[in-house]
């Protein structure tokens, strides 16, 4: 049975599946125009053997493929890639799921996609965490050495996420470290996050499969379609950080208004993610941490999540009020507030001299208020 | 003593698990099961501000 029978049994129409994966070619900032192109790849009878190795996991990083909102998407996972190794998944245990293993590394040598959720323990030998009687450091080097690509998914496999706090009792240590360390040279991708968006790790399947080659990584390896861009940049709380409104306590006015985190801890504003743009569960808007009144702690950022305390400040990376904006239409007098009309005009300065204090002004006084109040 | 069957790992849960059996005349006589990953929680929870303590113990598992 082809592909498109097989999803169409399961509910999926032909014009979904063309608009899902649409939706993947803009997440991945590629022209509408690829949809097409992914469909077609995505429905190759061809499809990349995938093996799924889990190390010191929690499993969230599967439930959040398999466990999303929108009905079909789990399907299209199992539907798009032939998932040949997934020990939460696989039918048969034990010397089963071993040799399921074994025999799909040996007929794609070369071609299959390894994904690594978790952390992998090198102290010690290796012994904090063993499949088969085998320690998953020896079989991530194994089954590493012989992918096509490396597929480090979740904060655990990307930066050590979890197991890797301080004082880091296992030696965890992140995929790509552990094959570098072995000088193997297959490619990492690392898609952070605890736990990532599916939509990430399903768009450079996507992308990977559509134009046989990595998306453009950052310099920690995570492709910058989905983590080019700081939490702080996009987020919907942005002009009340601009303009000084806090929440200052969980539940205060300020909190129960929907003004920014960043007092509380949010690390936002040093956190690289897409999460205020694509969101979770497919459920609408709202519908990520920040969105919900908590605080951003950084999970896909290494040295900020499970590094840095929750509630202490964000030590932010770029702050740029909007006095500070370029100009919008450079050259052209009065068009915009930026830094050079305010320089020339001197009533410009004024003006904007009051605005500010008037600003800072009502933030005291919000504060103060605040202050009475605890 | 019997047979001794070892089924590592055990499929279709969360988590690495093993179970050993020891089978005598085709009835189980003994089993062990044990935890194959450690990640050391307790230890990392130490010292940190409790309000950090969901951040840890929640992702115990994730299911």
């Amino acid at each position: 049975m082809d592909f498109m029978s097989v999803i169409e049994k399961q509910g999926v129409s032909r014009r979904d599946f063309v608009k899902f994966c649409t939706g993947v070619a803009v997440t991945l900032g590629l022209p509408v125009s690829m949809g097409e192109r992914i469909a077609e790849a995505a429905s190759s009878p061809k499809r990349p053997p995938v093996l799924w190795l889990s190390a010191q996991e929690c499993t969230g990083c599967t439930e959040t493929l398999l466990r999303t909102n929108h009905p079909t998407l789990e399907k299209l996972i199992l539907e798009l890639i032939s998932l040949d190794y997934h020990e939460t998944l696989n039918a048969g245990s034990g010397h089963q799921a071993e040799e399921a293993r074994l025999k799909s590394m040996k007929e794609n040598e070369g071609k299959y996609i390894l994904v690594v959720d978790g952390s992998i323990p090198v102290k010690d030998g290796g012994i904090y965490c063993k499949i088969g009687g085998q320690t998953v450091q020896s079989i991530l080097e194994d089954m590493g050495s012989k992918a096509a690509a490396v597929i480090a998914i979740g904060s655990c496999a990307s930066w050590g996420g979890v197991p890797s706090a301080d004082p880091n009792p296992t030696g965890a240590t992140p995929a790509h470290e552990v094959l570098k360390n072995k000088g193997i040279k297959t490619p990492v991708i690392n898609i952070p996050g605890c736990p990532p968006n599916p939509y990430n790790f399903l768009s450079t399947v996507l992308y990977f499969l559509t134009l046989k080659k990595l998306p453009e990584l950052d310099d920690q390896g995570r492709p910058k379609f989905a983590y080019g861009r700081l939490i702080h940049e996009n987020c919907e709380r942005r002009p009340h950080f601009d303009a000084g409104r806090f929440a200052n306590q969980f539940g205060d006015e300020g909190h129960r208004k929907g003004y920014c985190l960043y007092k509380l801890g949010c690390k936002g504003p040093e956190t690289h993610a897409n999460c205020p743009v694509i969101l979770f569960n497919d459920i609408g808007a709202g519908a990520w941490p920040v969105g919900t009144g908590h605080p951003c702690f950084g999970c896909t950022e290494k040295g900020v999540g499970f590094t840095l305390p929750l509630h202490s400040p964000a030590r932010p990376k770029y702050i740029t009020p909007p006095a500070l904006f370029d100009e919008v239409l450079p050259g052209k007098e009065g068009a915009s507030s930026g830094i050079k009309s305010l320089a020339t005009g001197v009533a410009g300065v004024a003006i904007g001299a009051a605005g500010a204090a008037m600003l800072t002004g009502l933030g005291k006084k919000d504060d103060e208020k605040q202050d009475k109040e605890e | 003593m019997g047979k001794r069957i070892t089924i590592d790992p055990i499929t279709r849960i969360e988590g690495h698990l093993r179970i050993d059996c020891e089978i005598e005349g085709g009835k189980v006589t003994n089993a062990w099961s044990s935890g194959q990953m450690w990640r050391g929680i307790e230890n990392i929870l130490k010292g940190r501000d409790p309000r950090d303590a969901w951040i840890f113990t929640q992702r115990f598992c994730g299911v």
